[in-house]
Formats: structure tokens, sequence, C-alpha cells
């Protein structure tokens, strides 16, 4: 089965130490891959790559087999995302930005009013229908992010740090939700750096340092913490030796 | 162009909440007609600075005169106002970080502008209607009668001038579009107000053919502007929107 997203030997560099710098990395329909890492390891740039907001230097990301600068446009209707901030205009109020989402995503115009609704109750913002996105909390405005990243039921999920600002009960929605599209047969890559939420929800965790895979971590394993910083600092260390 | 009718709902529907948008036409439509009927006051009463200022219009009276008055306000005010408008429905995408929700979409980017250009256009037009409505009123309310002979054509080119004045803005969208952000956007329609006068004032026989400075001129003198020379302007707001499209679909936001 093809993958929802294959990237390999990916390259954008910002100078030598920043960016991503040469990454190969899968996420299989039905699986939630994480991509954890310290401030600056690149799991940004390479979702911006995926999402082809940046062209990489060297190197290839296929969505569903299909090269990202190749991809037609209705394609991109399979494909739900959240990068840097929620997708929220804020003179507009929930529900009038998720109808904005649901169009933008190529829903019809019948479709779009029972997947608002479906929208709203996914992530619990039911109650702020009426309210302005100016007016919400951080934590609101993020589940409205998600909620519009969500809202067609993509095939290829990308969220960067998801749980940012999100209240208990917006985590285990937001938990709910991606299990649901992976279990529906979407892939879902997510950055985090949370490695306790990330361990409840992913598949497979992937650690990246400097622009690279540097390895994975098993979402049972109980000292997830000590095993990141080993896998970290190993290849700090290798990195210094390298430059002396 | 993918998703052009979904674009153009969006932007509508953004445009229909945007305050920014009824703030400014607002500030444009009320101080036009407050600063016209001032001014045509200060005329008839015999101010001579205002008679100065106002050259060959104030030579008129009546209609004409409040008519002249209003063209000569709204030529730069129209200008500045769908100027800064237009920063703003390009440059806000950046400032509120909707811009990466606008990219990997089955709406592609051409269409985007596209969307925003025709809701501009439509809304300069409802914008001009109701000025030429109020600019009526208000000769209607300091007493000059029922306009007749040349004074529904000179009502006709204000609207058309208002928007000319959204077309001849077409810059700020590539400016607010390179320099993300509606700043550039408003830096640069100030450049054209400022590159249309300069322009006018070294070159005044050739100043027709100057696309930022032709709906001013025909406006006020409309015996001295061509068809072709005007249309010029309509063929340079249609090559900003193109460099506009273009920036837009080569967008990468690496910062």
């Amino acid at each position: 089965m093809t993958d929802r997203l294959a990237i390999e030997d990916a390259v954008r560099a910002y100078g030598p130490h920043a960016g991503v710098l040469g990454l190969s990395l899968t996420v299989a329909p039905g699986s939630v891959q994480a991509l954890v890492g310290l401030n600056g390891a690149g799991k940004t740039t390479l979702m911006r790559a995926v999402l082809g907001m940046v062209r990489l230097d060297a190197g290839s990301v296929l969505i569903d087999g299909i090269p990202v600068g190749a991809m037609p446009a209705a394609a991109w209707a399979r494909v739900g995302h959240l990068l840097d901030r929620p997708f929220a205009y804020p003179e507009l109020d929930v529900r009038a930005n998720l109808e904005v989402a649901a169009r933008l995503r190529g829903l019809p115009a019948q479709a779009v009013p029972a997947a608002v609704a479906a929208s709203l109750g996914r992530m619990g913002i039911g109650r702020y229908e009426r309210v302005r996105a100016s007016r919400l909390s951080k934590g609101n405005r993020q589940r409205l992010g998600l909620s519009a990243a969500l809202i067609a039921d993509p095939d290829l999920v990308v969220l960067d740090e998801p749980t940012d600002g999100l209240d208990p009960a917006g985590v285990i929605a937001l938990r709910e939700a991606l299990r649901e599209r992976a279990d529906s047969g979407a892939g879902v890559l997510v950055s985090s750096h949370h490695l306790d939420e990330v361990a409840r929800v992913a598949d497979r965790i992937s650690v990246m340092n400097r622009g690279r895979i540097i390895g994975a971590l098993e979402p049972a394993e109980a000292e997830l913490e000590r095993a990141f910083f080993e896998l970290v600092l190993a290849d700090d260390r290798r990195h210094e030796g390298d430059s002396v | 162009m993918s998703g052009l009718r979904a674009a153009l709902w969006v932007e509508a529907r953004k445009a229909r909440a945007a305050r920014v948008l009824h703030v400014a036409a607002v500030l444009l439509v009320i101080g036009a007609a407050v600063l016209s009927a001032s001014l045509t006051a200060a005329v008839e009463a015999g101010n001579e600075q205002i008679v100065a200022k106002l050259g060959q219009a104030a030579g008129s009276e009546g209609w004409p005169l409040l008519t002249a008055t209003v063209t000569q306000i709204v030529a730069a005010g129209a200008v500045l106002t769908f100027g800064l408008t237009l920063s703003w429905q390009f440059g806000r995408e950046f400032t509120d970080g909707t811009a990466y929700g606008l990219c990997a979409l089955p709406v592609s980017r051409t269409a985007q502008v596209v969307a925003k250009f025709v809701v501009h256009t439509v809304w300069t037009l409802a914008v001009a209607a109701v000025l030429v409505g109020f600019v009526v009123l208000t000769g209607l309310a300091v007493g000059l009668g029922r306009p007749d002979h040349g004074d529904p054509a000179a009502l006709g080119r204000l609207l058309v001038l208002c928007v000319l004045g959204g077309l001849v803005a077409a810059p700020a969208a590539v400016a607010a579009t390179l320099g993300r952000g509606p700043m550039p956007g408003i830096a640069a329609t100030v450049g054209v107000i400022v590159l249309a006068q300069v322009s006018v004032a070294a070159a005044p026989a050739s100043s027709a053919w100057i696309p930022l400075a032709a709906p001013a001129l025909w406006a006020m003198r409309p015996d001295q502007v061509s068809l072709a020379q005007l249309g010029l302007t309509a063929v340079t707001a249609v090559v900003f929107a193109a460099l506009t499209a273009r920036a837009w679909s080569r967008l990468e936001l690496d910062r």
C-alpha cells in the first residue's frame, strides 16, 4: 500500500546546522507518526516542506505517491494541517471560520453545515459557535484551528505542536480525533515537545536533532524522557567531536 | 484556476465582516461629502485661500463647483482609501498568521488572489455608488436644487474615478505580499499618489499617458484624456494583479 507520506533524503538548509539536513521518513495509512525534538531541531521546517510552503534544496516529498510539487490542486483536499498559528480570522465567529475552512478544503456548499456541526462537536467548541475568534482564549483558538484542519476528514494530517495551549480535555479530544482519523486509514504526522502526550497517541516516535532523524522511541517505554535525552546528547557529542 | 468559486465565497464572507473595509469606506464617503460641502461654502463666501487652492474649479458655482471640489478630493482620497484596504486584504494574512492556512489547499493561490481583487473591485464600486449618492444628498441639502445639464455626467465621472482609484491602488497588493504585511502596501500607496502628482507637475503635456494620473485628469478635464489613455490604467491594474498572483504563488513561508 502506498504510504500517505514519504520523505526521502530531504534537505532544506539554513546554514550548516539549521533546517532539514538529509532526512527520510514515511507515514503509513492508519498510523500516527510523531516527531519529537528540541527547539530548532528542524521539525517545523520539515512540515513546511511537506506542505509545499518551502521548497527543498534536495530530496523529495510524496503524498499518496505524488510529488508535492506536482500535486494537482484537488489532491490537497485530502490533506489537513495546522502550522504556526491556528487558521482563524479574528473578525469571524467560530462557525464562520469553520465554514471558510470547509469551503477552502473543497467541500461543496451543501456539505458544509454537516461538516461544521461535526467539527464543533469533535473538539468541544459548540458553545462558542457565535463567538468571534478574537474573543476566544488561546486554547479555544487552538481547538478552532484543529477543527479547521480536520473538517474535511483528511487522509493525511500534519500538525505542528497541536497541543499548544490546550487544556487536558482538549488534549484528550485531540487524541481521540487523531485516533479516529488513523483508524479510518489516514496517516498522521504530529510534532510535539511533550513526550507523554506523544506516547499516548503515536504508533511511532522519531527523534529529530540538528535537522536529521537520530533514532526512535518506543511509545510504551517507561523512561521515555531519559531515552530521548540520551539520543539527543549522544548526537550532540558526536557533532562536537566532528567539529573539533 | 482551481477553486475560484470557493475563493470568491470566502473573500466575500471575510469582507462582509471586515471592520477595516467598513471604517475606510465611511471615512472616504463622509469625509468627501463634508469636506466638499465646506470648500464649496468657503468659495461661495469668497475665501481667497480656498479659491487659490481649488484653481480652475473655483471659477464655477452650484453643482459644477461641488462636483469639481469632490472630484479633487476623491482623486487622491480614493487611491489612499482603497490602497489601504487592499494592503490590509493581502497583508493581514501574514500579520494574522492565516497565510499558512491558505497553503496546501485545493483552492489555488492564484484563485485566492483573483478572488481578493474581484471582491476589492466590487467593494470599490459599492463605495463609489454610496459616495455619489452622498454627494447628491449634500448638494440638495445645501440648496443647489436638482442636478441638470452637465451635472449628471460629472457625477458619473466621479463614480468612475472612484472605481479607477481602486485600480490605481493595485501596486499595494504586490507590496503587501512581498513585504508580508499591510505597511509596505500602505507605503506603496503613498508612493503611487506622490508619483502621480510629481509626474503631472513634471510633464503636464504627457501626463494623461501616465496610468496612475490619467483617472484624476480625466475626471477634471474629460476632453483632454482619451479612452485609450484611461484604458491604460485598467491594463496597469491587471499587470499588478498578475504580479501579485505570481508573488503569492511563489511565496515561501519560511519566516
